[in-house]
């Protein structure tokens, strides 16, 4: 799996907090579809282009992600003016593109972390009345990070053995062997993740750095 | 929550987002290969049951928001989600949900009695593609301003492989139980 | 530092695996070899209660590992066979921190405690790795890293040679010799444990054998190899 989305840069919208971005994002989106204008539309996705140029990031990169969204762009103006007209088509596709291209410009500019952190603020009211857990949120996270390179490992180690014989593998004998994997590892490494003192106490030391928590492993 | 069990949430997140970057397979007779990803809210509310099911697509969408290119193709990001596939992409969550729910009360894969099989690829069709397309045809609709009916019908063309999906989702489950036959809690 | 087993019985899914345990385990090195199947595992795993008994108690220093597990678990560091299952987090920094977060060592003072975890055993330079470009003994000897990290008292190692070549092995019998803490190892690597003070004999859920190496060891190959 490669490396994240996000584009390191200094621009304005990577110095803007991810929660702004995001709460900016949910307004937008929301408003561009109050607007039926094509015009406004239009001018709205020019903009949103302008962002994604803010960002610094290069044109080769873009490719890949956009590539599949300028088809179904396509499609769907191609589509709508044979139903409905022109005026909607250009107003819908216009919508998508201005739609896409910022979420786009907030992934490109928003690092995973600080998209976590924000995460981690907005559940602190459910956390405590005990309906949400960021802690666990953020060890799940990082678990899959972990084991998606190992089973992609193990998914081509498999496509391998058959090739290796002529075969080619199908999707029964390719999934069940990774799923036997996860089952049977999952106990392993529960037990390993418990050995390690999780969880963590959930009174305030454990907020405030080593502290009482020291004493006595002098 | 016990810790096996964020783990084994983590883990199907994780198949599912390997499943994804796995290249796309041919199955007999269809002349196009078949994208594995949308095995995972099938095979994740069979194996793990609606809660743990549910929670792990959740898991995996958040992925999708953070950034992280687990979509097939290497795609993701906000953009996809707001785009037009992004209905099916949070589909996938309630989808889980009701292929276990369904899979509890219809029957387990794990058996080998016609019924319980039967039962299973009800779920999954049920849960998989009915659930999953009740909320991505409609903002597919909204986001290309479509119209429901062209929007659904748009999506008949996936139909198909969708059903194949259910039969292979099926298989799977049966092979995990005889491979590994210990219940899963 | 010593741990107290007092008639210690462990039934998993219906089956007796341990029967009328009686130990006092405070030696500084300490061996358990068994054949497969023998209980050797549970019995390490009821050091630091990721087994509980179900008769009688475990006791490290005075905590009942019941009732007390969290403080037993900061005591008891256990190494796992598989560092593949033992390794959670994506980065080798990151995974060695995570213990330190759990006993309450804030961001910072774990992220630098887990770099000068990873230089005192030379693998610095690996912080910023993913783990799953490690080799198979660099990942054990990570493993290894993120539970001493955590400065417990005692650590226990399930078998933690058996899936390693000669060149690792020999790394991590170096690494637990090393260690200025107590060790307990579950093993089938008999040479690993022939220098240790005490060597337990595990067979059919009983203490067959506890002795200095030499006449344990003799007692398991002359009956059980």
């Amino acid at each position: 799996m490669s490396p994240s989305l996000y584009v390191p840069g200094d621009g304005p919208l990577h110095r803007l907090p991810a929660g702004a971005k995001l709460a900016a994002l949910a307004g937008l989106g929301i408003a561009l579809f109050l607007v039926s204008s094509p015009i406004v539309l239009g001018a709205a996705a020019l903009a949103a282009a302008g962002v994604v140029a803010a960002t610094g990031v290069r044109l080769a990169r873009m490719r890949g992600a956009l590539a599949g969204i300028a088809i179904v762009v396509a499609i769907v103006v191609a589509a709508n003016a044979w139903l409905v007209g022109w005026r909607e088509a250009a107003a819908s596709g216009a919508r998508i593109v201005a739609l896409v291209l910022l979420g786009y410009a907030l992934t490109l500019t928003t690092r995973m972390s600080d998209l976590l952190a924000t995460l981690e603020r907005l559940l602190a009211p459910l956390e405590r009345i005990g309906l949400a857990d960021a802690g666990k949120v953020a060890l799940a996270v990082a678990l899959v990070l972990r084991f998606v390179p190992e089973l992609m490992k193990q998914a081509d180690d498999i496509r391998e053995a058959r090739a290796a014989r002529g075969l080619r593998v199908g999707p029964v004998a390719l999934v069940v062997p990774m799923i036997v994997r996860v089952l049977r590892s999952a106990d392993a490494i529960a037990e390993a993740i418990d050995a390690r003192a999780y969880p963590p106490a959930e009174t305030d030391s454990s907020r405030h750095g080593p502290g009482s928590a020291d004493h006595d492993n002098a | 929550m016990t810790t096996r069990d964020l783990v084994l949430v983590a883990l199907f997140a994780a198949l599912t987002a390997a499943l994804g970057l796995v290249p796309p397979i041919t199955v007999g007779f269809l002349p196009v290969p078949i994208t594995l990803q949308s095995l995972g809210p099938m095979l994740a509310g069979l194996m793990l049951g609606p809660r743990r099911g549910g929670l792990a697509l959740a898991l995996f969408v958040l992925l999708v928001a953070l950034g992280l290119p687990v979509l097939a193709g290497g795609r993701g990001g906000f953009g996809v989600l707001l785009g037009p596939t992004g209905g099916f992409i949070v589909g996938w969550v309630v989808g889980a949900i009701v292929v276990g729910a369904l899979a509890a009360r219809l029957g387990r894969a794990g058996a080998r009695r016609a019924p319980d099989l039967a039962g299973a690829a009800l779920a999954c069709v049920v849960g998989g593609i009915g659930a999953v397309y009740a909320l991505g045809v409609p903002w597919l609709a909204m986001v290309t301003g479509m119209g429901l009916g062209p929007a659904a019908a748009s999506m008949v063309v996936f139909l198909p492989g969708d059903a194949i999906k259910v039969v292979v989702a099926v298989m799977v489950a049966r092979g995990v139980q005889r491979a590994y036959p210990i219940a899963l809690r | 530092m010593s741990i107290v087993l007092n008639h210690v019985s462990v039934t998993l899914q219906e089956r007796p695996v341990l029967r009328g345990i009686d130990l006092v385990l405070g030696e500084r090195r300490i061996g358990i070899v068994g054949l497969n199947g023998s209980g050797k595992s549970t019995l390490a795993r009821l050091l630091n209660g990721l087994v509980l008994p179900d008769e009688g108690t475990v006791r490290v220093e005075g905590l009942d590992t019941r009732a007390e597990t969290r403080a037993v678990r900061r005591a008891v560091g256990f190494v796992f066979q598989n560092p593949e299952n033992q390794i959670v987090f994506p980065i080798v920094g990151e995974d060695v921190a995570f213990g330190l977060r759990n006993i309450g060592f804030s961001k910072r003072d774990a992220q630098a405690r887990a770099l000068a975890a990873l230089a005192e055993h030379g693998l610095d330079g690996l912080a910023d790795r993913p783990a799953h470009t490690l080799s198979g003994g660099e990942k054990q000897m990570l493993a290894l890293v993120s539970v001493l990290v955590m400065e417990p008292r005692i650590v226990v190692l399930d078998e933690p040679t058996t899936a390693l070549d000669l060149r690792n092995r020999n790394r991590i019998r170096d690494a637990i010799a090393g260690l200025a803490q107590t060790a307990i190892v579950v093993t089938h690597d008999l040479e690993l444990v022939s220098g240790f003070e005490r060597v337990l004999v595990v067979d059919e859920g009983r203490i067959v054998a506890d002795d200095a190496p030499e006449p344990a060891l003799r007692w398991y190959r002359e009956n059980r190899a």
